[in-house]
């Protein structure tokens, strides 16, 4: 409990530091803001009123306590340059991105964790080097080239998937795969090795000489062991898989958060820009919380002592 | 194979048939270099009721022929080559898995030397327990709780029934153990093979595991293999002793017998190493020498090379272990009194 209560309290001083250095990071970025606002004609007494309008000529602290009271009371703001609503944008967009962030999850550690099983049961076998050469090339292979190369293969050559779209299943499966493949490169590799390290251990012998079954021993026993690694890192898949979800849906065009970042920031949109750069950032903080309390959980060894 | 002087019936032996009866077991380490037998033609008996002691120094084979009659054997690299492990009636090395399976904790159990280890660290103990009762009973739940509750009761485990639900880690190594103990004993196993149990643990909490694992014998009525390097232990427990030396056992003999008067040279030079408590402090006697490396055994007789009493004959021709006219059970070609 106490170290739950550790890891909240670390987790909400993170989120406030990175909330201060995004506001702080975007306004350094340069580019004028005022330009997606007033037509290119305009004077620059017209410019500097708008500039004061948006209150982008207060000092940075007056600017930052003022955008975080009104983002408590609720008041998220609107685009700069369509004047969209942002709280609309985060439903819709982030509707997307949740679907497409799942499938990925879901591949990461769905098809991952089996596929390190049978590699580490089938040790030293054709099995096992094929699991294995997909891992390394999963891990080596940068995802927006891969992007490239499954577009071109599944969409130009064969001609199976599309190259793009949202949001019904067969757009889903390139981006997914995609954002997932290094995760799944990595739990693949951990999997295997938490396996073969827990399978030498002296408690396996002790389980066998009780009579219990090799399901029961592996499945059950060596399995459970193995998570511990794979759970505590399960947060840093999380935080991949929402980082690459800015490369990989612009590729893609899939219609997340990731790419409503990417636009607000090469269009100077500051409201857009920092309010889904902290969302994301709560996200990732989020996740990793999550990973410490699984990582207690799974570990008895972390609960009371 | 003419290693079945084992079952020579030697002095006071029980005249009832083994219980187990282990005969020209042979377990090889094999890699893709070498290959070389660890356990090189053991025959060994075990009686309904008695506390049998192996005893001899690491790496002479006495875990790897515990292991054997487990069929725990950590295989590859290591296996069994050769031999017959006879229990009731039945041949464990040529049963099913499932059978095995099932002779486990059931009939024959185990504890090993380092508890800490040998627990799963992520379940509770009576999580464990209840498992394994519940591999060879139909049983609900509750029942086998309760039954591993008792268990943990029985071993002298303090405030049983909430230790059910502690992990490994919170217990001392004594209280693991007693954890071990009652997870052996919960079935009620004809045969309980002990691996070094009290090795990992403070001196004073052996002699506790210890009398505890004697006290469960007695009452059950169970057999003890008890492998041990410590004769102190053997003194204080043992019915009958086999002594093993680079893999094969060099001599047998019920425990009063040995320790007064043992035959073998590696015996005797096993009882005189043993630091005594007297007057004038003299030096340690070790036995000189070291133990051949099991990849190049002489051809002769295994101890020959430390041997002090070695004929030419022993260079070249391997003694059988067998009976000689007292009844004594050894291998020797060329047996001197023991004087201590």
């Amino acid at each position: 409990m106490k170290r739950v209560l550790a890891r909240t309290i670390y987790m909400v001083i993170v989120l406030v530091l990175s909330s201060i250095a995004v506001f702080y990071a975007i306004r350094l970025s340069g580019g004028d803001a005022v330009a997606a606002r007033v037509p290119a004609s305009a004077s620059a007494e017209e410019r500097e009123a708008v500039r004061e309008q948006l209150g982008l000529n207060d000092p940075f602290h007056e600017q930052y306590f003022d955008y975080m009271g009104r983002l408590f009371t609720g008041d998220l703001g609107n685009s700069l340059t369509n004047n969209a609503d942002i709280g609309k944008l985060l439903t819709e967009h982030g509707r997307n991105s949740l679907i497409l962030g799942v499938a990925a999850f879901v591949l990461v550690f769905g098809v991952g964790i089996p596929l390190g099983m049978l590699a580490s049961l089938r040790r030293n076998s054709w099995w096992d080097g094929g699991i294995m050469t997909f891992s390394v090339a999963g891990m080596a292979v940068p995802n927006f080239w891969l992007a490239l190369l499954a577009v071109w293969l599944f969409a130009s050559v064969l001609g199976w998937l599309p190259s793009a779209g949202c949001c019904g299943p067969k757009q889903l499966v390139l981006p997914a795969v995609v954002l997932a493949m290094e995760g799944m490169a990595l739990t693949v590799r951990m999997t295997r090795s938490a396996m073969l390290e827990n399978l030498s251990q002296d408690f396996v012998r002790t389980l066998r000489s009780g009579g219990l079954s090799e399901s029961k021993v592996i499945g059950r026993h060596v399995f459970r062991n193995a998570l511990v690694p794979i759970v505590s890192l399960a947060g840093l898949r999380i935080g991949q898989i929402v980082g690459y979800a800015l490369v990989v849906e612009t590729i893609f065009g899939w219609p997340g958060l990731g790419q409503v970042l990417v636009n607000a920031v090469l269009r100077r949109d500051y409201p857009v820009a920092q309010f889904f750069s902290l969302v994301l950032i709560t996200i990732v903080l989020l996740s990793n919380w999550l990973a410490d309390v699984g990582y207690t959980v799974v570990n008895p060894r972390l609960r009371r002592s | 194979m003419t290693d079945n002087g084992g079952q020579a019936s030697g002095g006071d032996q029980p005249v009832t048939a083994p219980l187990l009866s282990i005969d020209g077991l042979r377990t090889m380490v094999s890699s893709r270099r070498e290959s070389f037998d660890v356990v090189r033609g053991l025959s060994l008996d075990i009686y309904a009721n008695e506390v049998l002691c192996l005893v001899g120094e690491s790496g002479c084979g006495k875990s790897i022929t515990a292991l054997s009659i487990m069929r725990l054997l950590p295989t590859p690299p290591v296996r069994v080559r050769e031999g017959t492990i006879r229990f009731r009636g039945e041949d464990l090395l040529s049963v099913s898995g499932k059978r095995m399976r099932s002779i486990r904790a059931d009939a024959i159990s185990m504890i090993f030397q380092d508890p800490l280890t040998s627990l799963d660290p992520v379940f509770t103990v009576g999580e464990v327990i209840v498992e394994v009762i519940r591999a060879h009973r139909d049983m609900n739940k509750e029942d086998a709780r309760r039954l591993a509750g008792d268990a943990l009761t029985k071993v002298g485990l303090p405030d049983p029934i909430s230790q059910l639900d502690s992990y490994p880690h919170q217990l001392s190594g004594g209280m693991r153990q007693r954890v071990m103990i009652a997870m052996a004993l919960v079935l009620d196993p004809d045969i309980l093979i002990a691996d070094e149990p009290t090795t990992a643990l403070d001196v004073t909490v052996q002699a506790q595991i210890l009398d505890q694992l004697v006290t469960e014998q007695r009452e059950r009525n169970m057999a003890m293999l008890l492998i041990t390097h410590d004769l102190a232990v053997v003194a204080a427990v043992a019915d009958r002793v086999a002594v093993m030396y680079a893999g094969e056992i060099v001599e047998q003999a019920p425990v009063d017998e040995l320790f007064e008067d043992p035959r073998h040279p590696y015996t005797q030079g096993l009882l005189r190493a043993l630091p005594k408590v007297s007057t004038t402090r003299r030096r340690l006697d070790p036995i000189p020498g070291l133990v051949p490396s099991l990849q190049m055994m002489p051809p002769g007789c295994a101890f020959a090379p430390r041997c002090p009493h070695a004929l030419d004959r022993c260079w070249t021709e391997q003694p059988e272990l067998a009976a000689d006219q007292d009844g004594r059970v050894f291998r020797c070609f060329n047996p001197q009194p023991f004087a201590g």
